[in-house]
């Protein structure tokens, strides 16, 4: 992976570094062995589009690598031409002011080569590139997800039986099984969004009032992250996911784990926190098969303004996947959920006078009430079926 | 083109027998002091306020992009909160456009365009200055938005629906929507006057073949405003509609698509793109032949090329909407022609590579500049090229990799250029050159520190850091390299000061005595800007130049010598006109400044209250009439008791005032 990177990413500092006149060339000399230098002893981030996974997102990035050679090629070629220009062409002091250079106005065919060069290079990439925009319009002939982007969170919803109900709503960790073309219908409840998972395809905006199809697949079970790459408003670089992918068999029990309805807790604190969260927050949160409201009967198990949290244990993250849901020990993060309920706004910069975000409870909740909230949510279902490593 | 030689007198208005007592209010006659730059029509102060105002903005841009860097210095950073980063990124790419590179090139276009083409002035000179003050009053009016409730906070290109009322409930998005009207009004009537100026008041003989590049580029520039404002016109009005009337254009609750939002801004905003490269292209055309000592290789294909350009900019817009939604015919489409407005683009490099090539080429700090967009340009070309596969585009949109291209074309680009200009005609503007050593710091600063700041986005881009994020995370692996960019950020700064420094230094010094007084050509120039003293003189020509080649001021002074060798035959400050005359000039105004006062009293009451709406129209449309009821000419005023009006026989003897004189050879 990080072979991989390093490689892609000096081609492209190569090109960027070879343009410019010589006296900056030490300059550059040493910049490329600090580059490489940092580049082979940093880790790479989790959100990586140099390290391709899926199908999809392999193929773009032959395409990219492609572009980007023939790129740093005519640059490595302008660059010398331009280097050559300022060593050789230079006035000397000793230089005859009257002695004019050879005054050349033009030369018919050497533009016309520099013309017809550049076409041919770029019929080349067009004709490349035009079969791949086709095919990779085409829709996944895997099951269906509906991908819903809303002010600051993704929503995935799964209709398993067809009947065009959803039958599980979730949010942040997009699960899917490996080795399928997943057909993902992007929709966007509020503003334009763009869902972009790069280790296993390119971007897709959420538009409101469009449903656009794009599609993912992963050969291999992981975690793969992602986030919004439209600005979306006050909290758009705190609006991310991940992709779960997971083995066949793995997916099919969460599956099965999914359509199961939460129930009322029996222990003590457990259910305190539950007749808590009934009193302050389902008027926004579903949790599915417990609870009597318009919010939580209906059939789209999603009041359209907060996540279903029926589930909420078995994701790895929360809060458009801002905060990790377990410890690095696989221990709830209780610290920051517990926060995140008492303050949302302060974890998360969020508009809720505006409907943007989750309110504050800071003032309407006390620790005793906090903890109790928090242990009600730690009985909604889990363990993940993947943990991140 | 016979037609140039049977024209009458150009910019010479009705004289002597003009009564002066048509209108409502005299002309403001102060030749100095600040109410000769209030009211000037002079197209060299006029262009000379472009500038300044434009560095001024300059300056705020550069803060809002430093504040930015601050913030992501390091990872989850707290300089500033998110809605501040958000009204920051979007008030820098908005002033960077509109505010700092467009009058910019306005400044270069509105001293030089007259001077290049041998005229005495613009076509319009009123509605010069008219252009200039909205652009003022526009730019005041954008960013008092920091002082009313806070800046736009939608992004420079503010795609619907998050601007509206709705999602952006502040009243940032009605400053940046009718801020940007009252610049747009700006540019427009600047392109309609220079593409008059151009088409009309070339001196005789200088067809547009024997044109200078630059002229041509902003000929090529105000044909690209003149079609695109409109456009962006009619989508913000129906922004303005949205947030102000409560209109349905973008709501989609009603059925309408947001990617009208999109299509109509790019329609504008990309040859907008050409709108900021052009001008810095004809720059380099100018000062690439004249410190290399050789003809512009290829004159004719560089004037098509940039010419092409405008025409194939119009098809490109799509490109910024890849992942959009636009279907595969819609990318392939759009795919393929953005490959191919690159070849005239890389034609224009090579062009400028062998002008260089086989030259004597003096690295003047001009010249570096100039070789640095050479260079620089190039990195942002290529990596445009690679956004135009339109599949890898889908992994490179909305990251660093777009930043780091866009800061190549425009800052690399663009901003070298107009460096470049600025130490060119510094001297025929202020009449001394800037600091030569300084220059040279600048010059390196600037280049490493842009390298430092945008060639690791790149990396950053490929890695996936996305942009507009106002944090990222120490689990991304950013850090690095978001440091390396902040500091390079810091070293442009200090490369800005020292210009800073320079332009002070130079000019208290030349207030002193010991910074020389340039002459006329200090370059060995090539154009007919060189070719009168410096500073340009308030009539620029003394008599107007008859042009019989391209590069017409060169020929004058080196011709073939018996032996058919080039000699060097006169020196440019010898056979400069000597700025001695005096004919009549069009009078100051005070309509221009008052007209342009009105709009952002009409912008603030659009938002405030419309009775302040009201009085603002009234003030617009009593200037309207002022304007029109103006006496055409003031012969009492100015021209330093020289005027043409009061003692005919000067203009007699000069021959300022005929066509004999203009049938003069130069010198």
């Amino acid at each position: 992976m990080t072979a991989t990177n390093t490689k892609l990413t000096e081609v492209t500092t190569n090109s960027m570094a070879t343009n410019r006149p010589i006296l900056h060339r030490a300059v550059r000399l040493s910049g490329l062995f600090v580059l490489i230098t940092a580049l082979t002893s940093c880790a790479t981030g989790r959100i990586d589009p140099t390290d391709p996974i899926g199908e999809n997102a392999k193929q773009i990035d032959g395409l990219m690598r492609l572009s980007g050679y023939l790129a740093a090629a005519v640059g490595v070629f302008v660059a010398i031409a331009v280097v050559i220009v300022i060593v050789k062409f230079r006035a000397r002091p000793d230089d005859d002011p009257n002695d004019l250079p050879e005054q050349i106005h033009g030369n018919k065919k050497a533009e016309l080569t520099w013309t017809i060069i550049p076409v041919i290079l770029l019929v080349f990439l067009t004709v490349i590139t035009i079969p791949a925009v086709f095919d990779l319009s085409g829709k996944g002939d895997g099951r269906t997800i509906k991908v819903e982007g809303q002010q600051w969170w993704w929503q995935f919803s799964y209709d398993i039986d067809e009947d065009g109900t959803p039958d599980i709503v979730t949010a942040n960790d997009l699960v899917i099984p490996i080795g399928e073309e997943i057909n993902l219908e992007i929709l966007s409840n509020d503003v334009i969004h763009s869902f972009w998972i790069p280790q296993l395809n390119g971007k897709k905006d959420a538009v409101p009032g469009r449903v656009h199809h794009w599609r993912i697949s992963s050969p291999v079970p992981g975690i793969f992250y992602g986030e919004c790459t439209e600005f979306c408003g006050l909290s758009h670089a705190n609006m991310q996911m991940r992709a779960v992918a997971l083995e066949q068999d793995d997916y099919d029990a969460w599956v099965e784990d999914q359509m199961k309805a939460s129930s009322v807790p029996t222990a003590a604190s457990a259910k305190r926190g539950y007749d808590l969260f009934g009193r302050h927050c389902i008027s926004c949160h579903v949790v599915n098969g417990v609870y009597e409201s318009a919010a939580n009967g209906n059939a789209n198990l999603t009041s359209g303004y907060a996540p279903n949290l029926t589930h909420l244990m078995t994701r790895t993250s929360f809060a458009g996947s801002v905060f990790e849901l377990y410890n690095d020990d696989g221990s709830l993060n209780i610290a920051d959920l517990r926060e995140w309920v008492r303050n949302a706004p302060a974890r998360k910069p969020s508009r809720p006078d505006n409907r943007q975000g989750m309110v504050s409870f800071a003032e309407i909740l006390n620790e005793a009430d906090l903890d109790d909230i928090v242990t009600y949510l730690s009985t909604l279902g889990g363990p993940p079926p993947l943990m991140p490593s | 083109m016979a037609m140039t030689e049977e024209r009458p007198e150009i910019l010479e208005l009705e004289s002597g027998e003009t009564t002066p007592t048509t209108g409502v209010f005299a002309r403001p006659t102060n030749a100095s002091g600040w109410r000769s730059w209030f009211f000037t029509v002079d197209h060299k102060k006029i262009g000379i306020m472009y500038g300044a105002v434009a560095m001024f903005w300059f300056l705020w841009a550069g803060i809002e992009a430093l504040l930015i860097r601050l913030q992501l210095f390091t990872p989850d950073g707290n300089v500033l909160t998110a809605d501040q980063y958000n009204q920051l990124f979007t008030m820098h790419g908005t002033t960077m456009v509109f505010l700092v590179i467009m009058p910019l090139a306005a400044a270069f276009a509105n001293y030089m365009v007259p001077l290049q083409i041998g005229a005495r002035d613009v076509a319009f000179p009123r509605l010069n200055a008219l252009g200039l003050w909205l652009f003022i009053f526009g730019g005041i009016f954008l960013n008092l938005s920091w002082f009313l409730g806070g800046g736009p906070d939608g992004g420079w290109f503010a795609y619907a629906p998050n601007t509206g009322v709705t999602y952006s409930p502040g009243n940032g998005m009605d400053f940046y929507a009718l801020g940007l009207q009252i610049v747009g009004i700006a540019s427009l009537v600047g392109s309609m006057n220079l593409i008059v100026t151009i088409i009309n008041m070339r001196a005789p003989g200088m067809s547009m073949l024997r044109m200078p590049v630059f002229t041509w580029m902003i000929l090529v520039v105000q044909f690209l405003l003149l079609f695109a404002l409109p456009v962006i016109t009619v989508a913000l009005v129906l922004l303005s509609f949205d947030r102000t009337f409560d209109s349905n254009f973008f709501n989609v609750a009603m059925g309408a698509d947001p990617l009208l939002w999109q299509h109509l801004f790019w329609i504008f905003g990309h040859p907008e793109v050409y709108v900021l490269i052009l001008p810095s292209f004809g720059i380099v055309s100018e000062t690439l032949p004249v410190f290399s000592r050789k003809p512009l290789f290829g004159y004719s294909v560089i004037v098509i090329s940039g010419a092409a350009i405008g025409f194939m900019g119009w098809g490109v817009w799509a490109h910024h909407m890849f992942v959009s939604g636009l279907g595969p015919v819609g990318v392939a489409a759009f795919s393929a022609t953005t490959m191919f407005i690159a070849v005239p683009t890389g034609v224009k490099i090579l062009n400028w590579i062998a002008t260089m090539w086989g030259g004597n080429i003096r690295f003047t700090v001009p010249m570096m500049f100039s070789v640095s967009l050479v260079s620089m340009f190039t990195i942002g070309g290529l990596s445009g090229v690679m956004h135009a596969v339109a599949p890898a585009d889908t992994q490179q949109t909305d990251t660093y990799f777009i930043v780091a291209h866009f800061h190549y074309v425009l800052f690399g680009g663009a901003l070298m250029g107009l460096f470049a200009g600025m130490y060119y005609w510094w001297p025929k503007a202020f009449g001394y050159k800037l600091n030569d050593a300084l220059g040279k710091w600048h010059f390196w600063l600037v280049l490493i520190g842009f390298n430092m700041t945008f060639g690791p986005m790149h990396i950053l881009g490929l890695q996936g850091m996305a942009r507009r994020h106002s944090r990222y995370g120490p689990e991304d692996g950013f850090d690095f390299w978001n440091a390396v960019v902040s500091i390079g950020a810091f070293v442009i700064l200090i490369g800005m000061i020292i210009f800073a420094i320079n332009i002070v230094r130079t000019w208290l010094g030349y207030k002193a005595g010991t910074v020389p007084q340039e002459g006329a050509d200090p370059w060995d120039g090539r154009t007919l800007e060189w070719a009168i003293p410096s500073p340009a003189p308030e009539h620029n020509f003394d008599y107007v130049p008859v042009v019989t080649d391209l590069d017409d001021f060169w020929h004058k002074k080196y011709q073939t010598d018996e032996t058919g060798k080039l000699r060097k035959v006169a020196n440019g400050n010898d056979i400069a006109q000597k700025g001695d005359q005096h004919p009549h000039l069009p009078s100051a105004s005070y309509w221009p400044i008052v007209l342009a006062a009105g709009f952002p009293l009409i912008a603030l009451g659009l938002i405030y209250n419309l009775w302040l709406a009201g009085i603002g129209l009234l003030l617009m449309l009593g200037s309207m009439f002022g304007w029109s009821l103006e006496p055409a000419t003031d012969p009492d005023a100015g021209h330093d008791g020289h005027g043409d009006h009061q003692d005919p026989d000067i203009t007699d003897s000069d021959g300022s005032d005929n066509n004999t004189a203009e049938e003069a050879p130069v010198g």
